[in-house]
């Protein structure tokens, strides 16, 4: 499904993603996982097309999307929550969401000015879509509210939520888990769950560990930029590089304050 | 879609101003009749510009050349042409459109102030085309003797000519706001309203930003285009002097006045601030007064309701009323019904 190999991307003298090679097949579950700073949202930004990468390519459904922009990809099925939430002031929860069918719908301004037929056919599929996008994140109950009175972890949701609406092939989520008080988390690895049933391929960035590991089968990490481990879960988790890495980082962080 | 549904309240105020604005030309005199057509022609350019602003977060410090290009569009199709003129009407508005698109695809790159001064260089351009096109145009002498708008042998015209104009921009008007009501609860509008806040966020829903973007900001000069089409064949006489960027200034306040994005705040701003400069004109203009004291006295207004509205109603006129009533009515605080009520 996925396939982005090679990737750098610098800023000034960071090499924050530095030849970076990741896959998801059709269906699969995969991870992301390093310390602060690793490189994780870098790579996310280059894969759905919110950065240009100084070297390196990105193939999605067998097709290089590498020169695409951001609502192309969209177009081609890669829906994105970012971990830095993005909605929309002054539109509710509802209308934040709709806003994800633009992948699949196509009618213009001329004809939302004449109500033309394709207008109303499309209206309606676009919110049937995105209550029903609502109800598996869990979310109905906010519908009417405005999307920046929801606390941040539940904002993020609704980016889930926006990005399902996109009826997507491909769903990247960064650190959707941040934020969520534990009784939602275990609501979102459920969704997680019942959406990699049905198919669809997810790329997941989460801190929690344990989080990742419960849900994705394989795994990638990153630490300054570079991929230092790669693998199924369990051995990602004895593995001494990645220990080694997240150690060094706490030490670090224990040794700063 | 009964979640996004507008409230009845609402409804019935809009309503009540369309039946109001309906009956008001019949107890008006020619002279009233003739304010009352040039606050629906602003009516017209600012639904547009609080579109482009309000949605695209863009601003335009130009849209009097847009009205500019309309008028003399139509005027020279009609008058040199001899075309008809209800379709040098909607050449002129087509026309006008396109002229957005061809400038609009360098500039809507620039942000924020930038833009604004853009806009504002390309009205002084435009001024000086028209200036210096003698032939075509007229000159700064201008361009007198524009036929009125008809259709085959029908002509507004007669004693009550300025009666029906009222009309006919009174239709014009209507018909602009719903458009833009249309256009707001729709895929477009949703994503024009979405890349106002975010444009990552829209980028990533797949919202074509920068297509969206031009879209409007050609919208927004068609319909100024309009606007100044049916201004040319209004007035019959047309001249660089007609259209100053104290108008494109004017145009602005309006916009900002009746709350940018608010569909129609557009009219309310559109009405309170032509009048207001009505008044002050008319109170500069009495005997033993210098000749530049309106000009003065408009310029210091701008700028003296524009400070005002940023400090005490950021989100305009309209929308602050709005917001006052449903606040009221409102039973839950966590909701902001205010904000709700915006786009309505
Ligand atoms: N727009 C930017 N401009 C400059 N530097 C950036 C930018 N975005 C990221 N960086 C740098 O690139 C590196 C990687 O950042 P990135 O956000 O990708 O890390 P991350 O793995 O997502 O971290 P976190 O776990 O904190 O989210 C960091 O050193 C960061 O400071
Ligand atoms: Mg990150």
């Amino acid at each position: 499904m996925l396939e982005a190999r090679g990737l750098t991307r610098r800023f000034g003298g960071v090499v924050a993603v530095d030849d970076v090679s990741v896959g998801v097949a059709a269906g699969e579950l995969a991870g992301v996982i390093g310390p602060n700073g690793a490189g994780k949202s870098t790579l996310f930004h280059l894969i759905a097309g919110h950065l240009r990468p100084h070297g390196g390519r990105v193939s999605f459904a067998g097709r290089d999307i590498t020169r695409e922009p951001p609502d192309r990809r969209a177009r081609l099925g890669i829906a994105i929550a970012f971990q830095a939430v993005r909605l929309f002031r002054g539109m509710t929860v509802l209308e934040n969401v709709m806003v994800g069918a633009h992948a699949w719908t196509h009618h213009g301004f001329w004809e939302a000015f004449l109500r033309l037929p394709r207008h109303r056919r499309e209206e309606g599929e676009i919110l049937a879509r995105a209550e029903r996008a609502l109800e598996r994140a869990g979310l109905g109950e906010a519908a009417d509210r405005l999307a920046e009175s929801l606390p941040l972890g539940q904002q993020r949701t609704v980016q889930i939520a926006r990005a399902l609406c996109a009826d997507p092939r491909l769903l990247l989520l960064d650190e959707p888990a941040s934020g969520l008080r534990a009784g939602e988390r275990e609501r979102l690895a459920d969704l997680l769950r019942g959406l990699k049933e049905e198919g669809l391929s997810m790329l997941l960035v989460e801190h929690d560990v344990a989080f990742v590991t419960r849900l994705a089968s394989r795994i990638t990490v990153l630490d300054h930029g570079r991929v230092i481990a790669e693998g199924p879960a369990e051995q990602i988790r004895d593995d001494p590089a990645v220990i080694a890495a997240y150690l060094g980082r706490s030490r670090e962080r224990a040794d700063g304050a | 879609m009964n979640r996004l549904r507008r409230r009845p309240l609402a409804f019935w105020a809009g309503l009540a101003a369309a039946v109001l604005s309906l009956l008001v030309p019949i107890a008006l005199n020619d002279s009233q009749l003739t304010v009352y057509v040039f606050i629906g022609l602003s009516v017209i350019v600012v639904a547009g510009l609080s579109l482009l602003m309000g949605f695209a977060g863009q601003v335009s410090l130009g849209q009097a050349a847009f009205y500019a290009i309309g008028a003399y569009t139509a005027a020279i199709l009609t008058r040199a042409l001899e075309v008809p003129p209800l379709l040098s009407l909607a050449a002129a508005t087509a026309f006008t459109a396109v002229v957005a698109v061809a400038v609009g695809l360098p500039l809507l790159r620039l942000r924020g102030h930038y833009l604004a001064f853009a806009t504002l260089a390309f009205q002084l351009i435009v001024l000086s085309v028209i200036g210096e096109a003698r032939g075509l145009t007229g000159g700064d002498t201008g361009m007198p003797g524009i036929p009125t708008l008809s259709i085959g042998p029908l002509a507004i015209q007669g004693q009550y000519r300025t009666f029906i104009y009222a009309y006919v921009t009174w239709v014009l008007v209507a018909a602009v706001l719903l458009f833009n009501r249309n256009l707001v609860r729709s895929r477009p509008g949703r994503g024009l309203r979405a890349l106002a806040t975010s444009e990552a966020g829209a980028l990533a829903a797949g919202v074509p930003v920068v297509r969206y973007k031009l879209q409007v900001f050609a919208l927004s000069a068609a319909y100024a285009g309009l606007a100044g089409g049916v201004y040319a064949f209004f007035v019959s006489y047309i001249a660089p002097g007609s259209f100053p960027v104290l108008l494109s200034v004017q145009f602005l306040i309006m916009a900002a006045v009746g709350g940018l994005g608010s569909i129609w705040g557009s009219a309310v701003g559109a009405t309170v601030v032509y009048l207001l400069v009505q008044l002050l004109q008319s109170l500069g203009t009495g005997p033993g007064l210098p000749p530049q004291l309106p000009a003065i006295l408009s310029y210091a207004v701008y700028g003296l309701v524009l400070v005002l509205i940023m400090l005490f109603l950021p989100q305009g006129l309209l929308p602050a009323i709005q917001g006052r009533i449903s606040a009221r009515r409102a039973v839950s605080a966590v909701e902001s019904p205010a904000r709700l009520a915006r786009l309505d």
